[in-house]
């Protein structure tokens, strides 16, 4: 089988290829979007605030 | 060993993701081996010619989303009959793979019937029931996103997932039921199948996949949902009183 017999699919070649086509294309995209889910949730670096200065809560005399 | 212990998100979450790479492996050596055979081994068919090799990819997404309708069920049911965080955060995790498994059985579904019966689309019972399924899932996920609450949004979510469940035997049933468009069903648990061995194999092989592919891509979710939902408890936890 030659392969632009095989990609003709007996003439239904758009139909078959479409159906795999969108398949992975909503794979893919479930996959993406699941990995950018996760990649938002990562643990940001955490910053120790820096205080410059002392801070009270009582006021200066 | 405490198995309940599994039942609290927090120590669900480490184990959920080593589970995840025994499952996504075996998918992705699972449909190349299902494609193999579905177009290189399965002969061409006598009567559809090559348009039938739609199957491989149309039936098994066509039952995951009738099975993971079921599972969501299951679980929304056990999160809201049990107070089961776990639960029902499973239920919210699988209804986005489960709408697009179905999303894929209707264009699928499209694209074979437009060679085969000369129309891409026919309100017939069970095209109109496997939409429904797709507006089940989508009104499960919109339900869920419009609450803030989530344990609110859990037992909204749950109330729809259970009435729902009413419709997976009216798609599968549709076939013999109604006067149909949609062939029959292939494979009968009660005796022989009615396709040759090759094409059963290729479908089988791609449903085993497509399981596979579920379980890891629920899990993975599953973990992300874990963090959104618990990690401002445990913010929470660590604040001075």
């Amino acid at each position: 089988m030659s392969l632009s017999e095989f990609l003709s699919m007996g003439g239904y070649g758009f139909y078959v290829w479409g159906s795999y086509l969108v398949s992975l294309i909503a794979f893919a995209a479930e996959l993406v979007s699941l990995s950018r889910r996760k990649k938002a949730l990562a643990p940001q670096p955490k910053h120790k605030p820096v205080i410059r200065g002392s801070i009270t809560n009582e006021t200066t005399s | 060993m405490n198995l309940y212990k599994y039942a609290a998100p927090v120590n669900f979450y480490p184990l959920a993701g080593k589970l995840i790479p025994w499952f996504a492996i075996p998918a992705a050596i699972l449909f190349a081996a299902g494609l193999y055979v579905g177009f290189f081994v399965a002969p061409t068919d006598f009567q559809q010619g090559d348009a039938y090799r739609i199957m491989f990819i149309h039936v098994p997404a066509a039952w995951m989303g009738m099975f993971l309708y079921v599972l969501l069920a299951f679980y929304a049911a056990i999160g809201w009959a049990f107070n089961a965080r776990l639960a029902s955060m499973m239920a919210s995790s699988i209804a986005t793979t489960g709408a697009m498994f179905t999303f894929l059985s209707l264009v699928t579904g499209a694209l074979w019937g437009k060679p085969t019966w000369g129309t891409w689309w026919v309100w017939d019972a069970r095209m109109t029931s496997t939409l429904i399924l797709l507006f089940l899932y989508a009104g499960f996920i919109s339900l869920q996103a419009s609450i803030d609450d989530p344990r609110r949004a859990d037992r909204a979510g749950a109330v729809l997932a259970i009435v729902g469940v009413i419709n997976v035997p009216i798609i599968y049933f549709s076939v013999q039921w109604w006067n149909t468009l949609h062939q029959g069903a292939t494979i009968r648990i009660l005796g022989k199948p009615s396709i040759a061995p090759p094409m059963l194999a290729a479908m089988l092989i791609m449903l085993a996949a497509c399981w596979l592919y579920s379980v890891a891509v629920v899990l993975i979710r599953l973990r992300c949902i874990i963090l959104e939902r618990e990690q401002n408890a445990a913010h929470l936890a660590e604040v001075p009183v």
